[in-house]
Parts: C-alpha cells; structure tokens; sequence
C-alpha cells in the first residue's frame, strides 16, 4: 500500500488532532459537506447525507441550546464524583458535552472550556441565562 | 441456557453449560454440527481472552469446523444467531451451534468502577469517552428526552422493573425475581436520572446457546422446533449526538419493518416480545419502536398493566435483562431460548398461553445496532 497522497485526503480534511487542538484553545470545530451542506460537530471522512468526501472545516456556534441530559452518579473508572452530561444543539447539528449548573432540556448554554479526565478533552458549556 | 447471575467459572467451561443442553435437546450429534457461530463482546478486557471461538469449539469436541466470534456489544449473539440463519437458509451449512457467553460481575476480580469504563468502550472514544459517559448514562439521554416530548415518567419506569422482576421469579434461569413495588424502584439510589439502580439490569454471568437447523433436517430431532420467519438488521450512527432523533431508535424501527416484512405479518400478529430492557426507559422506546406500542404510549401501557405477562401484549416474559440478568455476549441468545420455549408452551407458570407468533428485540451500544428476530410455532 502506499502512503496517502493530499489529494487522496481531500480539501479540508479535518482530523481528530484538529478537532482536539481547537477544543483546547476555545473553538468548536465542524465539518461542512461542500456538496450537500450537512454539517457535523465531529469530524468525518465522508458525508452521512450523500457520501462526499469533500468535507471542509467550519467554526460551530458557540452558542446552543440543551437536546437531552443526565447527572451521572456512578461514574467509571478515571472520573470523580457526580457531574452532567447531555446532548447540545448547535445549529443544525448536535454535540455530547459536559454540562455545569443543572441545566434542563431546552436552556441555552454556552461553550466554555474543556474538562480532561479521561482520554483527551471534553467540550463543557454552562447555562447562559 | 445457563442460570444467569454469579459463576466462578471459565468461559469455556460456562458456555459448555449451555451449549450441551441444546444439542442434547435437538438430539443431534457433536459431528453433525458443521459451523460454531458465537458471541463475546468483552472477554479481551475482562478476562484478557481472546480468539475463543476455535477453543470453545475444542472443549465441546467440535475443533475442525468453521468457527466465527461476534462482537456488536449488547447484540452480540444476536448477530452471530443472524449470520447463522442465513448460512442455514443459503444452503452453506445444515446444522450450526449459536451461542454466547460473558462474565460480568466481580467473579472476574473487576470492580464497578473498571466494568462501568469496560461498558463505557462501546461509547465513542473521542468524542463520548471523555465527557465520562456511562451506559446508564446513554439511555438516561434517550429516556430523558423521551420524558420531556411525551411526558412519561420516573413511576412508569419504575413499573417496567416492577413487572420484569414479577416475570422473572417465575424464570428458574433468572438472575432476579421478586414482588416489588414502585416505591422499592423510586427509593433505590439514583445511578444517572431518571435511572435509579432498580431502572438497570444487572452485571451477570451466563452463556446461552441454540441450534439452528434447515428445516428438512430439523424434522429428524428429537425435540419440537420452532421456525425463524424473519431477520431484520439495521445500525444508526455514532456518536449519539449524530443521530436524528434520540427517541425514535430508528434502528429498530428499520430492522422489525424489515423482519416483519420477511415473516410477511404486522406487529399485530405478535403474541409476545422479548425486548432489551438494559434499562427501564430501554423498554418504552422499545415497545413502541416495534410498533407493538404507539409512539409515546410505552410508559403508559406499561403502568395500565398492558405488557404484564397475562396483559393484551406481553414483554419480557423472561424477566427481560432487568430481572433475568445481562451477561452481554449470551443476552441475544438467551432470547432466542425464551421465544423458543414459550413457543414450545414449555414456559410454566410464565407461559403465554396460545403463543404462536414471537418477537426478539437485541440492541448493542447506544441503540445504534439492533437486530429483530421474528419466531413461529412450527405448523
């Protein structure tokens, strides 16, 4: 097999490195689909909607709104304590995140930093009403 | 099927605990068996076993055949079980063994903390893993936001585990069975809300295991068969937060569309369903992805008593995962036995009476593999 050539990668190939790089430094980073317009908070190698691989970075909002979410009280192995986690809307399309200040579905949160205790970074938002 | 609950055993030894009753039920020979299909989820991180298809196959005196292990998390075995039936029908093998079996509980020397991060792997692990997600965590997500679009709540729940326990002390295989009320559910500490620990199945230990046949050879077994009629398989994305809805399990609702299809019924036509309750709120979205339910109307149904064993539609029969126990690789099987005996009319006092049409609903992960399994009394 050969190594990948850039063109084999395609324009904008966003990896996890990437995407970990701008959590840390305060960005949400997506993927746009530059054939069909679907978005995705997490990066692809080819679109869910219509299987392009033309998949080019984009900043998400850093503004959302609450989808779905629970407190964890038993946590595993590397995590502390009682914490909650939930499913932001960000757009069109959605994130898992850490989640500080009791928020309910449907509240608007903000992107506020990361949490590290497992493997790698954790989005975290907070309530911003 | 072995008994679910603690065992101090190997997995070879365990699994034989369970694959020598069936064949001895089906009177087939060891040497008849031309295919091992089986299922482990976790025996590489649990029990640092792995490549066991070929040695359990050694143990029960089959090595030689073709042997293939599974791994599709909680739909394991199912998955193998699916595989099987359609080498049998595509004429590549007459008689197979299909099983699983996974040990879950401090037998293995690991503690809540390490088996919750061991369930946790099949979460994404960049995008998932580091927010410090559990499983009771992913279906608390599912459930919640089922609570909030359609107003179910925490007492339904809680009467889905008060039914299941109620089953499953009628299941000599169960890991759990008791009378309990809504109050034990409500009262037990919360694990991730709107779960309490009575919400969740248990960490169990056990190994299932069926024989899966062609029906003109089926014929010739000294026990009564049952008829697979339809298989349907489907998957959703990964991560969670990509999939389209979070209550809708579309997964299952493409996979019983297309077993209903092959098995050419409708939900109507199902006597009884055996579905993955992991947690309550799991059996709600369930019953009504199925169409057994109307959207919404599973928390309800399940207080008004409609899914009691001697209800207009009875689930989990069995005890479901919730009282008969989870021992992930041997749950999808152990369905299969369930809808196996109560189509025999061999199920005692938890018999459904009348039962001629059955439905298997096996979920791995997050929902985002399901396989539905529909079964007949042999005519």
């Amino acid at each position: 097999m050969s190594e990948p050539t850039d063109a084999d990668k395609g324009p904008g190939h966003v990896k996890y490195e990437d995407w970990r790089e701008h959590l840390e430094t305060g960005t949400l980073l997506g993927v746009q689909c530059q054939s069909c317009g679907a978005v995705s908070a997490t990066p692809k190698r080819a679109c869910s909607g219509c299987g392009s691989r033309e998949m080019a970075a984009i900043e998400l909002p850093e503004r959302g709104t609450v989808y779905s979410e629970t407190t964890i009280n038993v946590p595993p192995e590397d995590f502390d304590g009682t914490y909650q986690v939930g499913v932001v809307g960000l757009g069109e399309t959605r994130l898992l995140a850490r989640l500080r200040g009791a928020v309910d579905i449907g509240e608007t949160v903000m992107f506020t930093g990361t949490i590290v205790e497992g493997d790698g970074p954790g989005p975290v938002f907070e309530s911003a009403e | 099927m072995t008994e679910f609950g603690q065992h101090d055993r190997s997995l070879e030894e365990l699994f034989a605990d369970a694959a020598l009753p069936a064949i001895d039920d089906a009177g087939v020979g060891v040497s008849e068996i031309d295919a091992f299909y089986f299922g482990n989820a976790m025996g590489g991180m649990t029990e640092n076993e792995t490549h066991l298809a070929p040695a359990l196959a050694t143990h029960l005196g089959m090595q030689g055949i073709p042997c293939q292990r599974f791994e599709d998390a909680c739909a394991t075995s199912s998955n193998a079980f699916k595989h099987a039936v359609e080498a049998v029908e595509a004429g590549r093998h007459d008689i197979v063994l299909v099983g699983g079996v996974e040990r879950c509980t401090p037998e293995t020397g690991l503690d809540t903390g390490v088996m919750t991060r061991v369930f946790a792997s099949a979460s994404h692990g960049q995008y998932e893993q580091p927010t410090g997600l559990t499983f009771p965590g992913v279906f608390a997500l599912l459930t919640k936001r089922h609570m909030h679009e359609y107003g179910t709540t925490e007492a339904q729940l809680a009467e889905i585990a008060v039914k299941n326990h109620s089953h499953g002390q009628y299941n000599p295989h169960a890991h759990f069975g008791r009378d309990a009320t809504v109050e034990d559910v409500l009262e037990s500490p919360i694990v991730a809300d709107p779960f309490h620990l009575m919400d969740c199945c248990p960490f169990s230990d056990g190994a299932s295991a069926v024989v899966v046949a062609a029906p003109d050879r089926a014929e010739s077994f000294s026990s009564t068969p049952v008829d697979v009629t339809g298989i349907g398989h489907r998957t959703d994305a990964v991560p969670l937060a990509d999939k389209a809805d979070l209550t809708e399990t579309r997964a299952a609702r493409q996979a019983s569309t297309r077993a209903y299809k092959q098995a050419n019924i409708t939900a109507d036509a199902v006597d009884f369903a055996e579905v993955h309750d992991c947690f309550t709120g799991a059996e709600v979205l369930a019953t009504e992805a199925l169409g057994l339910l109307k959207d919404g109307k599973g928390g309800p149904a399940a207080a008004a008593g409609r899914t009691r064993v001697d209800g207009e539609i009875p689930v989990n029969p069995s005890g479901g995962l919730k009282a008969k126990g989870h021992p992930i690789g041997a749950t999808g099987t152990a369905q299969i036995v369930e809808l196996t005996t109560q189509l025999r009319g061999d199920a005692g006092k938890r018999q459904i009476g009348d039962a001629s049409t059955a439905l298997a609903h096996n979920l791995g992960g997050d929902a985002a593999t399901t396989i539905v399994t529909v079964m007949e009394a042999h005519a």
